[in-house]
């Protein structure tokens, strides 16, 4: 239980609360042959989200002070795979699926554990080839192939 | 039609050949779900919607339901087979309903008596299925017979009634669980609105305008913020798997289990039931109810077969009960029926009342294959075990990097947007922090499903009303749903106060 972390979610999330009620009172407030429009939903609940939070924040006052349990996070490994995954999430349409995910898997697995390059190109190629030639060979499906300046 | 014809007809469909091949892909895929630590029923299925959807695209729009919906039913309940393994093996519960197996199975194994712990466990777990499956049969159609007398005033208040059972019972603080349950049905209010057609919070982004797809942000909550937690937080297999000898469970075992297997399977349905009450709750309530009624509960915790038959029964048949609000009444009652439900809107199948009326084949046909996928279960987990077994020394550093191409295969699949891609990466770091600091993430998914049924019937009801919400307190039926809500969140709270312990469902 980490205090610090439930003020600050209490603190974006009545901002998000706070939003959506604002946001709420720029839409339409009738629909045809209903008088209730499309802004209630969103202001009702807006106002929920928004009260909840503060009474998670008030919470987070009356807390005592617990002791803070040292974690010992892996940063490093997790930015890199992070780094890598948004990267291969933005350019799978432009390198194509095969190439994206050949990489993605080297950066991966070398990341997890240094060594043994040999096993991780070998899983690397086998999975991006064997799921995309199944996928769009087999089953039809569609998926980016290869960028067209490759050939 | 009598509900015994229906059921032959649902068994003609379950028993055609692609849908056998199906529900034996389902529950294979299910067991091994249950048994990798790092990936729970909840992510497993959402992760296998697009893939299902890809390979049923050559059949007609029904049958393609039908054989999605079988093998995605599948990997739900045979995670339920596989979450038993690792927990007696292991120690490490493969997902969180088996946690209480590993009390007594893990002792078990340690006495050498690892096989008759899984072959109970695997009977068990047949045995419930079986129950549930009857209660199923019996439960389903009188129900949603009823349910389609329901006016929109009515579902609103049922649908509050079941977000509100959730929130009650998910995760250590109420407040967090409530302000999910709004978040998400906020988010599903993004979008084009579909009475009026007005655009709401899209901010002019073109990819907003259609809504969050809820399968992007489960896949991404899901199974990609539980990859960044085994990365962040060097989760791994470095137990040591304890031996399995004799598979048969002996005489005597049988003897012992029988009785608590049944009121295991009893119990369990009538948990899974309930809106909000999951598997977990319901093995942790079987433990608790057997060692209550044991004559000698002093042996429970030192490898007591009894432990091990009662809570592995009962989890498998609430997995089975929870079916029973999804296809009845079209409320899912837990994160994983929340997926499934999913699955079925993706498809153009609304279950509800009417799934019974409109698509017999699809409603009969995934009940019958239940059946079948409890028979395959119970052949492949008692001579298989040893192999299902070898799976959970399959390394984590491959495995990590693959489940991240696996979600992002299965939304490109869906969706062909890299819009949903980087929503993918963002749902899963929030999910980690999320859940890492208890904000349960399933009632979040369930609104963002929920969000927009629920939206409409209250606009009905207050077109109906001509804008007065008091129609909700005025129609009896719906006042009753409203308090048994209010009763459903305030008992716990009070209980709370009380300085007693409260049983919570943290379905991961």
């Amino acid at each position: 239980m980490n205090r610090n972390f439930d003020r600050y979610a209490g603190i974006v999330f009545f901002a998000i609360g706070t939003a959506f009620v604002i946001g709420s009172r720029s839409i339409s407030t009738s629909a045809y042959g209903s008088n209730v429009g499309a802004n209630v939903f969103p202001l009702v609940l807006g106002i929920l989200l928004a009260l909840l939070s503060i009474r998670l924040v008030y919470e987070t006052f009356r807390r005592e002070k617990t002791e803070k349990q040292k974690e010992n996070l892996d940063y490093k490994r997790f930015g890199i795979i992070f780094a890598a995954a948004v990267l291969y999430a933005y350019f799978l349409e432009d390198l194509g699926f095969v190439i994206s995910t050949f990489l993605f898997l080297m950066i991966g697995f070398q990341t997890m554990q240094r060594g043994r390059i040999w096993v991780s190109l070998i899983i690397s190629a086998a999975f991006s080839f064997g799921v995309y030639y199944l996928y769009v060979n087999v089953l039809d499906g569609s998926l980016p192939g290869f960028p067209a300046w490759l050939f | 039609m009598s509900t015994v014809e229906y059921l032959l007809h649902g068994l003609g469909t379950a028993m055609q050949w692609h849908n056998l091949v199906f529900v034996f892909f389902g529950v294979l895929i299910g067991t091994v779900v249950g048994v990798l630590p790092g990936i729970g029923p909840m992510s497993g299925v959402a992760l296998l919607i697009p893939i299902t959807a890809t390979m049923t695209a050559g059949l007609s729009p029904e049958q393609a339901a039908t054989s999605s919906i079988i093998l995605l039913a599948g990997v739900y309940y045979g995670a339920m087979y596989g979450g038993s393994t690792t927990s007696i093996l292991l120690n490490t519960p493969g997902e969180s309903s088996s946690v209480v197996t590993t009390l007594d199975g893990y002792q078990m194994a340690k006495q050498g008596r690892a096989g008759a712990a899984l072959a109970i466990s695997a009977i068990g777990s047949f045995v419930a299925g079986i129950v549930s499956l009857i209660g199923l049969i019996f439960l389903a159609r009188p129900l949603s017979e009823i349910a389609i007398k329901f006016g929109p005033a009515e579902y609103f208040s049922l649908m509050v009634l079941g977000l509100l059972a959730i929130s009650g019972l998910a995760g250590k603080s109420m407040v967090k669980a409530l302000m999910m349950t709004a978040f998400g049905l906020l988010l599903a209010t993004i979008g084009i609105d579909n009475v009026s057609g007005v655009e709401r919070f899209t901010f002019g982004i073109p990819e907003l305008y259609q809504g969050l797809e809820f399968l992007t942000v489960a896949v991404g909550t899901f199974a990609v913020g539980e990859v960044f937690k085994t990365i962040l937080e060097r989760e791994g297999n470095d137990g040591k798997l304890a031996k399995i000898n004799r598979i048969m469970p002996t005489k005597q075992d049988l003897k012992d289990s029988a009785a608590p297997i049944a009121r295991g399977s009893i119990l369990g349905f009538l948990i899974g039931l309930l809106p909000g009450a999951g598997a977990i709750l319901a093995s942790f309530f079987a433990y608790i109810v057997e060692k209550k009624i044991s004559k000698n509960p002093e042996k429970f915790g030192k490898g007591a077969i009894e432990g091990v038959a009662s809570p592995e029964s009962a989890n498998n048949a609430a997995s089975g009960g929870a079916m029973i609000p999804l296809l009845s009444l079209g409320i899912p009652s837990s994160g994983t029926t929340a997926i499934l439900m999913g699955a079925f809107i993706m498809y153009n199948v609304q279950p509800g009342p009417l799934l019974f009326q409109d698509h017999p084949q699809l409603a009969w046909g995934v009940i019958a294959s239940m059946f079948v996928g409890n028979l395959m279960l119970l052949i492949l987990n008692m001579p298989l075990v040893k192999v299902f077994a070898k799976v959970i020394d399959t390394p984590t550093k491959y495995l990590i990097p693959l489940i991240i191409v696996f979600s992002v295969f299965g939304v490109y699949a869906v969706q062909y947007s890299t819009f949903d891609l980087l929503l993918i990466m963002g749902c899963g770091l929030v999910g980690y922090f999320l859940s890492k600091n208890d904000y349960p993430l399933a009632p979040m998914v369930l609104g963002l499903i929920l969000g927009p049924m629920m939206e409409n019937n209250m606009r009905r009801a207050l077109t109906i009303s001509n804008g007065d919400f008091m129609i909700f307190l005025q129609k009896p039926v719906s006042l009753i749903f409203l308090i048994i809500g209010l009763i459903w969140i305030t008992v716990p709270l009070i209980l709370k106060l009380r300085g007693k312990n409260v049983i919570i469902n943290e379905e991961g």
